[in-house]
């Protein structure tokens, strides 16, 4: 069951990654490389709908997800007006200009909002799932390494954890990408020096917690590598909560990319992102007649980031009721 | 009083109607005479903006005395202006110290500290006759060596003033001959490049002839100073202007009060005529807030509204908003010995691509002027009108398949956005266009920091060009073989003679026709898409009356009153 | 309890050791250093600036001397109670320093003073009543106000109260003198965010609470509902959000930052991102050092308090 989820999520978070980051290297093979992540987003919202039936909140969330997952994946493929094409500016949501309808209206520049906004989820879901994801791995990696094999390895790996959470994140984060220089990708090391050590704590708990186990001993009695006992033995028995920290986690990421965008410490124009689409109304756009401007980006980020949280609540309350 | 030789010439051609009566005024204040004379002889009484020989009216009409102005601009320091990197250093410094002439809102050169300009027949040798009766905040009076004393300061090389980049005070350097690690010649100042005549007299010597030494003598940082100086400007500012410095928090406030009695205890007397503030505050606002504080009510002018925050200034009751032209441009430029823009037939097919009327009509809507790609702007006096580039996008191809290039073209601009998003908008506007004739055009933003460390190097870019009083500036420090700003290496021995030609012309009618040679060598060479003169837009309360847009953003407080 | 200290406050000494160094040469690189030229000598005079003139440039700034010496300098310069000069703001760290440190905590004692009543009332009330509609509408608009970026509330609350009804100024830059009426809008932004996330926290640890068997047994036992709530329930259930109340600190310095850069309010988190943007290292570097501080500070508060709340707690 877990190989098949792991499975899709690849699937699906593959093809997404390369659209976003590597696209002019893609070139014809653009236009095709994100069609087999939209049956695998069907697919994962199924499953998911299946296996967590009993909690509604835990529901409600994957809907939302899901909901901009598939519109991430499919967004070159609806029929959209171009997000980077100034047409006429500031036309009213449902208005019409140069013979095209614009369902949530333009901004300053002339470009449609509502395209801006459906295309603006894909870079905000590429870098936050895979900064997260990269956190998580040096996390776990740091966790299980201090916890399992302790010494002055645990020592070791504790104190370079605690030296980045004495910072405040915001803080990390503006000292990270001053000196990295602002992209995608220095995001991604923000990130993971912010969340990495959080991770840690609880992956060296849980891993300390286990190593006193039978299964533990028993392995290690059998001679078993004690990497492999860590991947193998110990990882899949701590998923519970780790899961639910991940969501959340996502959340928090969510945040984060889009509040360094708006400080313009974080992904650089021309592309549409919700982070932007933000700022540019905040500058222009403080009027209630041109407050569509932002309220579609600011709804949809809140929706994500609110299905991220409805379902690390929905997971955490069907595990305590089991 | 001396006129100039050229003077009644000019006035044969105002008669004759070869010369236009603000091209008149214009011509003849360079020559030196004074404003109100010159409206004089042109039959027409003189506005409210010359008074005399001083280039703002002596009083105005209804004015009312006191209050306190609120300006919304970002705070700086104030070191030593004649090394003055940002224009709001100069803005906070202005109501303290002045400059020799004053370069008004639409773009005429007046005297300030100096009341006229008389140069030679060869434009090498400017005598400059000091406005009498100036006091200096400490009592003294303002005399021609405490002027040379500044111009001496300005054309030292080992101060690195960025005055030297102006022609008049490089033309007060010469080449040692020797060349320093960067292989740049290196320069000291002339033997006798400023010679003190007498009280109220001097005499620059220049090393070459130069055109513009009156507008030269109004560029932001070209503020007098007295010869006690000793940097920072903020510690102790001894000036001629009307108002005294309270207090400078750096990103916070800047506090201005009038002045009424010198440091020895005598009564100032401002030279200027009649001043009504009390006193000035700007307040530290980051550009993209200063809109949202006047709505809010804490500012009552702001530096500079951004073109995308007008709709938002539209909505304020009791603002105006205001605009002037400007000679301030988009440079889209090609180096011309890189491929593929070595090949002319490319760089004419990008231009003829190119909608220059559209990407102003989208970026500025019905403000701002049209360019046609040769780098002078109506608002300059030597501005010879050549016909509009017509957009011929089967042309394009036409020229792009000669070229080579049928199947179409990938071309790269990379812009910095140094003077605000429009840049992006007119280069995103630029590619949209250009696509119709096969070109894929990429628009690499990068951030403007990063932007000044390439500018130079990129083969397409798109740099924002500032103001400059004259035509002839810009093309001499961008277009001139082998000139430190040339960003597209462009080199036209034609045109440099051409254009040595036009500076060496002190005649505006003449050197309008030298201009069209000049102008129409560099439409043709295809060098740049420059589509457009961007207007600038400044924001204030209606209780704010006389304060103007600048075309240099240049902040002029001194008729301004509140009512 | 004593020993805990001791050791957390070594610790954070040397963990300041160790950041300050690591900063140090973080901010030697020359990538900050050219970042520093061109804020003081603008982009266009750095790149026409020749290599000579940077050099002496350098060397005004006392730039070019070797690396540890200056570290060294630096810090018995700090402990002299010298924490440099700001070169963007051209005053002294230390008055930078305090004058915005004091008005962050300003802000963060309005935050908390309103923050600690609402959220830990409701977070009761909603885990009191698990289930009931009271607790679905506390624990729904909880869960929405967290989910709302800060950003996204400052400038809907800007263009509400600010431009369209013209309660309150739109930015915070006082110019005309303390006004609370300025602080009103951060004051918003903050707390949407921060009360649901205590309420969240504190409902979740009062639900816990409520259904566990000692409190159900005073209750069958007949004791005063209200008695078993007050003098039991609350105990046990407030540990968790009153550590997490400490915990705050930190997270507030973090919130703090873009809230202060979006209404120019003249605090720590405006005063870090500026000096980070331009370059101003001496600045920098005594932000961070105090950022840190807090951050471990409030991380010994919040251990600190659960051992102090929590009996049976104790670490060895």
């Amino acid at each position: 069951m877990n190989y098949r989820v792991a499975m899709l999520l690849a699937l699906v978070w593959l093809p997404l990654s390369a659209y976003v980051m590597f696209r002019p290297a893609l070139g014809a093979l653009g236009s095709y490389v994100l069609l087999p992540a939209i049956p695998s987003v069907i697919v994962l919202y199924v499953l998911a709908l299946r296996s967590w039936r009993e909690s509604w909140v835990a529901i409600l969330g994957v809907t939302l997800v899901c909901f901009w997952l598939l519109m991430a994946v499919t967004a070159p493929y609806l029929p959209l007006l171009d997000p980077n094409k100034p047409l006429v500016p500031l036309v009213t949501p449902g208005g019409m200009g140069h013979g095209a309808l614009f369902l949530l209206g333009s901004d300053m520049r002339g470009r449609d909002v509502l395209s801006r906004t459906l295309w603006g989820c894909q870079r905000v879901l590429v870098w936050g799932i895979t900064a997260t994801s990269v956190a998580y791995v040096v996390g776990a990696g740091g966790g299980l390494i201090g916890g399992y094999l302790g010494g002055w390895w645990d020592e070791l790996v504790s104190f370079a954890g605690n030296v980045f959470l004495s910072f405040p994140v915001m803080v990390l984060f503006i000292l990270v990408l001053n000196l990295l220089g602002q992209s995608g990708f220095n995001i991604i090391i923000a990130v993971t020096c912010s969340s990495a050590p959080v991770i840690m704590r609880i992956v060296r708990g849980l891993a300390l917690d286990a190593k006193s186990r039978d299964y533990i001993q028993a392995a290690q009695t059998r001679g078993e590598h004690p990497l492999w006992i860590m991947l193998v033995e110990l990882l899949p028995n701590v998923r519970g909560p780790i899961i639910v920290d991940a969501c959340l986690r996502l959340g928090y990421t969510t945040v984060a990319i889009t509040t360094l965008t708006f400080l313009g410490l974080g992904l650089q124009p021309p592309d549409p992102d919700w982070g932007l689409m933000i700022k540019e109304s905040a500058t222009a756009a403080l009027l209630w007649k041109y407050s569509y401007m932002l309220i579609a980006p600011a709804l949809s980020v809140s929706s994500l980031i609110l299905g991220f949280n409805l379902i690390a609540d929905g997971l955490r309350e069907m595990s305590l009721r089991d | 009083m001396n006129q100039h030789a050229l003077l009644p010439k000019l006035c044969d051609q105002l008669r004759d109607g070869s010369l236009s009566r603000r091209e008149f005024i214009r011509c003849a204040a360079l020559s030196g005479v004074a404003a109100g004379s010159a409206y004089a002889m042109a039959g027409i009484s003189a506005p409210a903006m010359a008074g005399g020989t001083l280039p703002f009216p002596a009083a105005e009409q209804g004015a009312k005395r006191g209050g306190k102005l609120r300006i919304g601009q970002m705070v700086a320091r104030m070191e030593d202006p004649a090394t003055y990197g940002w224009n709001e250093m100069a803005n906070q410094t202005r109501p303290m110290l002045e400059y020799l002439t004053l370069v008004g809102p639409d773009n005429v050169v007046r005297p300030m500290l100096i009341e006229s300009w008389k140069p030679s027949a060869d434009l090498k040798t400017w005598t400059l006759q000091v406005r009498g009766g100036v006091m200096w905040h400490n009592g003294e009076e303002l005399t021609a060596e405490h002027v040379a004393w500044n111009i001496r300061r300005w054309s030292d090389p080992a101060l690195g003033s960025s005055n030297l980049g102006l022609s008049t005070f490089a033309a007060l350097t010469e080449y040692t001959g020797e060349k320093d690690s960067k292989g740049q010649a290196v320069r000291r100042p002339l033997k006798n490049g400023v010679e003190v005549l007498d009280s109220h007299v001097l005499r620059l010597n220049l090393a070459k002839p130069v055109l513009s030494v009156a507008e030269d003598c109004g560029e932001f940082g070209t503020l007098v100073v007295h010869p006690s100086f000793k940097p920072p400007l903020s510690r102790n500012p001894i000036g001629t202007g009307p108002y005294t410095l309270a207090e400078l928090r750096v990103s916070d406030r800047c506090i201005l009060k009038r002045i009424t009695k010198t440091t020895d205890g005598r009564d100032f007397h401002y030279w200027g005529g009649e001043v009504y503030l009390d006193e000035i505050h700007f307040y530290h606002y980051e550009q993209e807030n200063q809109t949202a504080a006047l709505a809010s009510g804490s500012v009552d002018a702001i530096y500079e509204l951004p073109v995308e925050q007008i709709e938002l200034a539209r909505s304020i009751p009791g603002a105006q908003i205001l605009s002037v032209e400007t000679a301030q441009t988009l440079c889209c430029r090609m180096q011309v010995d890189v491929k593929p823009f070595n090949d002319i037939r490319v760089r004419r097919a990008v231009i003829k691509a190119a909608d220059n009327a559209a990407i102003k009509r989208l970026v500025f809507g019905d403000h701002g002027l049209v360019a046609n790609n040769f780098h002078v702007a109506p608002v300059h006096p030597e501005y010879f009108p050549l016909p509009p580039v017509a957009r011929d996008v089967a042309g394009a191809k036409q020229l792009l398949r000669e070229a080579g290039y049928g199947e179409g073209i990938d071309l790269e601009i990379v812009v910095g956005n140094n003077d605000g998003p429009w840049q992006q908008a007119a280069c995103e506007a630029l590619r949209d266009q250009v696509k119709e004739a096969g070109i894929n055009l990429a628009v690499t933003v990068v951030p403007a920091t990063k932007f000044w460390e390439i500018w130079r190097k990129v083969p397409f870019g798109a740099t924002s060009w500032a103001h400059r009083p004259l035509g002839t500036m810009a093309l001499a420090q961008a277009y001139r073989t082998g000139a430190s700003w040339n960003e597209s290496h462009f080199a036209d021995p034609e045109f440099d003679q051409a254009l040595s030609d036009a500076e060496a012309t002190l005649d505006v009618p003449a050197r309008k026709l030298k201009m069209q040679k000049v102008e129409k060598i560099l439409q043709d060479a295809a060098v740049v898409v420059q589509p457009m003169w961007r207007p600038v837009f400044i924001l204030a309360s209606v209780k704010v009356h006389g304060y103007k847009p600048h075309p240099a953003r240049q902040i002029q407080l001194n008729k301004v009153w509140l009512s | 309890m004593g020993n805990l200290i001791i050791r957390r406050v070594a610790q954070m000494l040397l963990i300041m050791l160790t950041v300050s160094l690591l900063l140090f040469a973080i901010f030697d690189s020359d990538q900050f250093r050219e970042k520093t030229a061109v804020a003081e000598l603008g982009g266009f005079g750095m790149a026409t600036l020749s290599d000579s003139d940077y050099h002496q440039w350098l060397e005004k700034k006392g730039l070019t001397a070797p690396f540890l010496s200056r570290y060294v300098r630096w810090l018995g310069a700090i402990l002299h109670g010298d924490l440099g000069q700001s070169t963007e703001k051209d005053i002294e760290v230390s008055v930078l320093l305090r004058e915005s440190l004091t008005n962050t905590a300003i802000l963060a004692f309005f935050v908390f003073l309103i923050m600690i009543p609402v959220s830990l009332t409701l977070g009761v009330l909603a885990g009191m009543n698990a289930g009931s509609p009271l607790d679905r509408v506390i624990s729904i608009l909880s869960v929405f106000t967290t989910s709302i970026p800060q950003i996204a509330t400052a400038v809907l609350l800007t263009v509400i109260l600010a431009l369209g009804l013209g309660w309150v100024p739109a930015k915070s830059a006082m110019t005309d003198g303390w006004s609370f009426r300025a602080l009103v809008l951060p004051l918003l932004t903050l707390l949407l965010y921060d009360i649901g996330y205590l309420v969240r926290m504190t409902r979740a640890a009062m639900t816990e609470v409520m259904a566990s068997q000692y409190i159900r047994t005073a209750v069958l036992k007949g004791l005063p509902y209200w008695r078993v709530i007050l003098r039991h329930a609350l105990r046990n259930a407030l540990i968790v959000p009153v550590t997490l109340i400490f915990l705050e600190l930190n997270g507030v310095l973090s919130q703090v930052v873009v809230v202060e850069v979006f209404f120019q309010y003249a605090g720590f988190g405006r005063m870090l991102f500026d000096a980070a943007n331009f370059g101003d290292i001496q600045v920098l570097q005594a932000a961070t050092l105090v950022a840190v501080c807090v951050a471990v500070g409030s991380q010994l508060l919040s251990d600190a308090a659960y051992v102090v709340l929590n009996p049976r707690v104790r670490f060895t």
